[in-house]
């Protein structure tokens, strides 16, 4: 009877997961999580807020993808690592018109956030300072 | 004052000997084309531009309430004065004031339709407070050190005058699923 009950809840709880709704798109993660501040059309405030629409420079390096996903806006989002990594893929093709290669991945993002920015202003100059060799 | 007219005149009768008619209506009406495309312009457009998730539905189901309440769906998380008891609308600056161009986003349910929908909480800026309708409701709301979802904030710092008038809440879209951090 009990190894019953234990079935029926596995496989009640397999039906709610089968039945959780899918992650948003993430434009919708962009809108809700970064378009306060960089705006819509990620086009920032000069002077105020950077602007999303020329990332080229951090995506060529290994620096500057790592300052990327590590900036706090970024890795304290309240995203999980999927959606994340998603949203990176996402404001780099369609806000900054480069595709990141390779594609930024939940991994690449797990390990990223792990270690935080003392410095964001410091590291921002040394990733783009590299970029620029 | 005699003067005045006299110069005034001289100055419209050597205008009138310079230019013809037709030029002058030719430049007019450039004048007038050019101004009415201004707009068209990507100038302080804020909220109201580039919109990137799908709309919200046309008819938003059921009745839209009060925008002059503080307890309007819309205004989940309004910690300020409602700009719709200011001159203005629940979505639209009243006259004479900026929209901050940086804000925070989050989402309210509307009870008419069960439906969350994304909210652009923007602040009015460049007159003295409105102080009518000063609304503080913080669902969504987070501390200080979580500034992006935090409704204290003036955030008129990113406009032109970083005096504050009222806050607005425009509905970006419909979500998908309710702000995470509830």
């Amino acid at each position: 009877m009990r190894r019953w009950a234990w079935a029926a809840a596995g496989g009640g709880l397999a039906l709610l997961a089968a039945a959780a709704p899918a992650a948003p798109p993430p434009v919708e993660d962009y809108v809700l999580h970064c378009s306060g501040c960089h705006r819509q059309d990620g086009a920032g405030v000069p002077g105020v807020v950077p602007a999303l629409t020329r990332l080229r420079p951090f995506l060529e390096t290994p620096a500057g993808r790592s300052y990327l996903v590590r900036v706090p806006g970024v890795a304290q989002a309240a995203l999980d690592d999927d959606r994340l990594a998603a949203l990176l893929n996402w404001v780099s093709s369609e806000i900054s018109g480069v595709e990141p290669a390779p594609p930024f991945s939940a991994g690449e993002v797990r390990a990223l956030r792990e270690r935080p920015l003392r410095d964001p202003r410091a590291q921002r100059s040394t990733a783009l300072g590299r970029s620029a060799q | 004052m005699a003067d005045l007219d006299a110069q005034v005149e001289q100055a419209i009768r050597g205008l009138a000997r310079r230019i013809g008619r037709r030029t002058f209506l030719a430049r007019l009406g450039t004048l007038l084309a050019g101004g009415a495309s201004l707009p068209l312009l990507p100038v302080a457009r804020s909220a109201a531009e580039g919109a990137r998730v799908p709309p919200p539905d046309e008819d938003i189901s059921g009745p839209e309430g009060d925008p002059t309440r503080c307890e309007y769906w819309r205004h989940c998380a309004i910690d300020g004065f409602a700009c719709a008891c200011c001159g203005g609308t629940a979505s639209t600056c009243p006259p004479g004031t900026e929209m901050a161009p940086v804000t925070w986003v989050g989402t309210c349910r509307n009870p008419a339709d069960g439906k969350d929908y994304i909210i652009s909480y923007n602040d009015c800026c460049g007159k003295g407070f409105c102080a009518r309708c000063g609304c503080n409701r913080n669902e969504g709301d987070r501390p200080d050190y979580h500034w992006v979802r935090n409704n204290d904030i003036n955030w008129c710092a990113s406009a032109a005058s970083q005096v504050y008038h009222c806050s607005v809440a425009v509905v970006l879209g419909q979500a998908t699923e309710r702000q995470p951090e509830r």
